[in-house]
């Protein structure tokens, strides 16, 4: 069994950590400061054609392996989360179903643009009254000739208010539950189409989450992603890469807050000696040290068998509660470690604690996974 | 123009160096590209796409060497070439440059950039050595290049104590980067896939007509004990009249500190 | 092979402030290990260049012609590879400056002679002479021992302290100018003497920064004549740049800049960990402050718990006195 990750996939790492250094990480306190999106620095950073990773060359995309897509989802989050949070949605969610079930015309006018980063894109799942309860979104799609009509309110929306496409989940029919859901394609323009409130949010700031509205929005038929009925399924296609990309995202939080507790450590001094040098805090530092890198190879191993193309719902679900459980522990940690100090806005770590607690719902709560995985162990009884 | 760029696999800055019995080195595991190699590397690349040519790195290292090969590819350099010294049981900057030299000299160049010092020699001697050993003019901290490839020339601006002096040097001829001369670029994504890619070429030193065991006996210094230089401050109080501590102040920072 | 040759380096007709420091000192190790001592001055109009340096020495070898005005490094290496083939010194010493760093390398390399660099100590033991040098930014230090002569061993400004001028005179040898033009590919075109203000305070060789302690913005104006003086830059806490006293760019710590110059006066700071984290590795710390229990003197080399009006004022007139 060979742990280690091949050459390339060591170097893609490391030129990717340099990358985040040089430009993400200078800006990460200013993104939360200010709560604004960091447009310069999007410009700047989707130059270099990163976010292209998983898709084909066709596309302007690199067709890269999951595994290092994994690393690079943990190195831009350790950069800054806010705009991990954009930068992985155009990646990812908000482009992949446009890519899979798109026309032609569709991927030339959305997709290639997001992968280039001229275009933002996002997705659209949760409601006021709908989180994890997917079956029961109000959000309807009605055929009307060659146009389907779309209303609703879609809520905690990445990306939402600024979008210029969205790939919006809406029922085609209430009475059949999850089998009435379907994704569509609705593009900024379109009238009806609108975004409403950003909600101000305690972490994850900067990038843009809110509302967006669907007030009698008609678009054409083939704006449906793939064929009616097939909603969930195709959702199902990328769940487990989605649970995996968010551990992954956990890593990157741990990491950022236990490197820079670790250099505390060894500076701060209490009693004539760096606080390192106390037992209780040394514990601390093995305890971390060990989940992290347990939430790591969980998280390696389930995205290695996304690339073996084996089922890995399982694992996923692992990978995600565990790094996810990990960061919340790491980051509470630390700022312990960093005494009073942990709570002053002055030092970082209160921000990787803020930022650290979409982990518990983003992908799916911890109370319906929990409750999955069980279900998947102990079968139908 | 063809440029060849010699670089360095070096420990990060910020990494922990500790000394273990019998003069041995525990580094914690950040490596990176020589900072003044960085500067070589993005200097050949700009050159490379103003007036045309080919940009070939080289490095004199272990295995793990290669990955500053592939960083220099990734920011946009031709091909890299890594000689090993596993077998080689000694080497000093003078080992290093002759060791570079053998594999340079048949190769066509105008002109060869290295960084002005390695962070963990601070010494700056490959560049020089290597220039004599090669026959060509060096000139060492450089902070701008121009090139004017129709008369063979180049014009450079170097660092002096008191500012700056413009220097014509004819062709082929090494130069030493110092900060300023540019800054590095960010690998774009093609670059890093084309670099993951890439095939880097190995050489042994037996390659180039060098016995492992004899160049080692060619070096010109032995490091005979290594320790570690005492981090913990331990504070000295001055104490008086305003005037008495002042005074006190400077000849401490004069004898003691030796830092005015 | 025997003798110490020094190279004496000057600029505007006087010995650089290095060249002295080794005159010094090479005088000492000359006299301990009975060898001679020499130095070789190359350059132009340099009577009074050769008389200091012939108090230190046996001989001086002057080089003196127009040619060799302006520094270049393959007229001076003609003139340094002849005296050294001739007279075979066993250690050559000079100032580790920008110009000994690209000139005696070369020399090295022409000569396959052993060549350290940086050198911070010379120690004798049983009439031999190891040689300690920094390593990994200085994190590690090491003993270096040279295999081949000449010895060439480039010394770091400020490690050897200027010794008095000995009375007396060693002998001054005029010697011949003969450089082979042919063989000179570099010309110098230009020289810009320029002092350019350092915009970069992690660049800086000395900082001075103050905290909240300066109580207002104007009270700055005291720092930055204290950071003139001293040929460095001011910088500051977070504090202040919050309250808008100072730019951002002068902020030293965790989300500001780090800085590790040689020498860091902490003015009127506490010494918050975050702050202390981006000066930590200063080479030598200065804290001025009315406080003896902020945290900052734990940080610190020399601690002064005084009034930074009362001190600061003081310290810069002396300071400018020495420079005088």
């Amino acid at each position: 069994m060979d742990f280690n990750l091949t050459e390339e996939q060591e170097f893609f790492r490391r030129t990717i950590r340099e990358v985040v250094e040089k430009m993400i990480i200078p800006k990460a306190e200013e993104i939360d400061q200010t709560d604004e999106f960091p447009w310069e620095l999007w410009k700047e950073f989707t130059k270099l054609g990163y976010l292209g990773l998983r898709y084909p060359p066709e596309y302007g995309g690199m067709g890269l392996d999951k595994v290092s897509c994994m690393i690079f989802y943990e190195e831009i989050t350790r950069g800054s989360v806010g705009f991990a949070q954009s930068v992985i949605m155009n990646m990812l969610m908000g482009t992949h179903f446009i890519y899979r079930f798109g026309t032609e015309e569709m991927k030339q006018r959305c997709l290639i643009p997001a992968i280039r980063g001229e275009k933002i894109a996002t997705i659209c799942f949760t409601e006021d009254q709908s989180g994890s309860d997917l079956a029961s979104i109000r959000t309807t799609a009605v055929k009307d000739g060659k146009y389907w009509v779309i209303n609703g309110k879609k809520q905690w929306i990445t990306n939402g208010p600024i979008c210029d496409f969205a790939t919006v989940l809406a029922t085609t029919d209430p009475s059949k539950g999850l089998k009435g859901l379907n994704f569509f394609l609705v593009e900024k323009g379109t009238p009806g189409f609108y975004p409403g409130q950003k909600i101000q949010k305690i972490g994850c700031r900067g990038t843009v989450t809110g509302e967006l509205i669907f007030d009698n929005v008609r678009i054409p038929e083939e704006n449906l992603l793939g064929e009616e009925g097939k909603g969930i399924q195709y959702l199902q296609e990328i769940l487990d890469e989605i649970r995996i990309m968010t551990g992954a995202m956990a890593l990157g939080i741990a990491r950022s807050a236990y490197d820079e507790a670790l250099e505390y450590a060894r500076k701060r001094v209490a009693f004539g000696h760096p606080i390192g040098h106390y037992q209780l805090i040394r514990a601390k530092f093995a305890d971390m040290a060990t989940e992290l890198d347990a939430a790591r190879l969980l998280v390696w191993r389930a995205a290695w068998m996304l690339d073996k193309g084996l089922t890995c719902t399982k694992e996923a679900i692992m990978a995600k509660m565990f790094a996810t459980e990990t960061c919340i522990k790491v980051v509470d940690e630390c700022t312990r470690i960093y005494g009073a100090n942990g709570m002053a806005l002055e030092y970082a770590p209160q921000r990787h604690f803020r930022d650290a607690r979409f982990l518990l719902y983003g992908g799916g709560t911890h109370e319906v996974l929990r409750d999955y995985l069980g279900r998947l162990i102990l079968g139908k009884l | 123009m063809d440029i060849l760029v010699c670089i360095k696999r070096v420990p990060d800055s910020e990494a922990q160096v500790e000394v273990k019995e019998g003069n041995v080195l525990k580094i914690e595991e950040k490596y990176t590209i020589n900072f003044f190699d960085n500067l070589a590397v993005e200097e050949a690349i700009r050159i490379k796409e103003k007036v045309g040519g080919k940009v070939t790195v080289f490095t004199f290292g272990s295995s793990s060497s290669i990955e500053v090969l592939r960083t220099a590819l990734a920011m946009g350099a031709d091909e890299a070439i890594l000689i090993e010294d596993e077998n080689v049981p000694y080497k000093d900057e003078f080992v290093t440059a002759k060791v570079l030299s053998r594999a340079i000299k048949d190769i066509p160049y105008d002109l060869i950039l290295c960084g002005r010092e390695a962070f963990d020699t601070s010494s700056g001697l490959v560049g020089p050595f290597l220039g004599k050993m090669l026959g060509i003019p060096v000139i060492t901290m450089v902070t701008k290049v121009e090139v004017k490839p129709d008369e063979r020339q180049l014009e450079v601006e170097r660092e002096i104590e008191e500012g700056r002096e413009l220097l014509r040097v004819n062709l082929p001829v090494l130069l030493t980067t110092q900060k300023g001369l540019n800054e590095p670029r960010v690998p774009t994504v093609m670059g890093l896939l084309k670099a993951m890619k890439a095939q880097i070429k190995r050489i042994k030193v037996e390659d180039l007509g060098i016995k492992p065991d004899s160049i080692g006996e060619e070096t010109k210094v032995e490091i005979s004990k290594l320790w570690e230089e005492k981090k913990k401050r331990r504070i000295r109080w001055i104490k008086g009249t305003p005037e008495e501590m002042v005074k006190e102040l400077i000849e401490l920072l004069k004898s003691e500190a030796r830092v005015l | 092979m025997s003798g110490i040759l020094i190279y004496g380096e000057h600029r505007e007709g006087r010995l650089k402030r290095v060249s002295y420091e080794l005159l010094s000192r090479g005088r000492e190790i000359a006299q301990q290990l009975g060898e001679k001592v020499k130095a070789v001055i190359l350059g132009n109009q340099l009577e009074e260049v050769a008389q200091e340096a012939s108090s230190y020495v046996d001989e001086v070898y002057l080089f003196e012609d127009p040619i060799l005005e302006n520094y270049n490094s393959e007229i001076y290496l003609q003139i340094l590879e002849k005296l050294v083939k001739r007279e075979e010194p066993s250690l050559i010493m000079a100032g580790a400056t920008l110009q000994a760093r690209e000139l005696f390398p070369l020399l090295g390399g022409i000569l396959e002679c052993s060549v350290i660099v940086e050198c911070v100590d010379i120690k004798i033991g049983d009439g031999k002479l190891s040689y300690v040098k920094p390593f990994y930014g200085g994190k590690i230090l090491g003993e270096v021992i040279p295999k081949r002569y000449p010895h060439i061993v480039l010394v770091r400004p400020r490690v050897f302290q200027v010794k008095e001028k000995p009375a007396g005179q060693g002998l001054i040898r005029k010697e011949e100018v003969q450089i082979d033009m042919s063989k000179v590919e570099i010309k110098t075109l230009d020289v810009f003497k320029v002092k350019e203000k350092i915009t970069d305070i992690t660049e800086a060789d000395v900082v001075v920064c103050g905290g909240r302690g300066l109580k207002a913005p104007e009270n700055f104006n005291l720092l930055m004549e204290l950071a003139e003086v001293l040929g460095g830059v001011v910088g500051a806490t977070r504090a202040v740049v919050d309250a808008g006293w100072r730019p951002q760019s002068e902020q030293v710590g965790k989300s500001g800049k780090t800085v590790s110059p040689n020498l860091y006066f902490a003015i009127g700071l506490s010494g918050a960990i975050h702050h202390v984290m981006g000066m930590d590795s200063s080479k030598v710390v200065v804290a001025i402050n009315k406080d003896p229990t902020a945290p900052i003197f734990e940080y610190a080399d020399y601690g002064l718990v005084a009034d930074l009006f009362e001190i600061v004022p003081i310290l810069i007139e002396e300071l400018k006195k020495e420079r005088g």
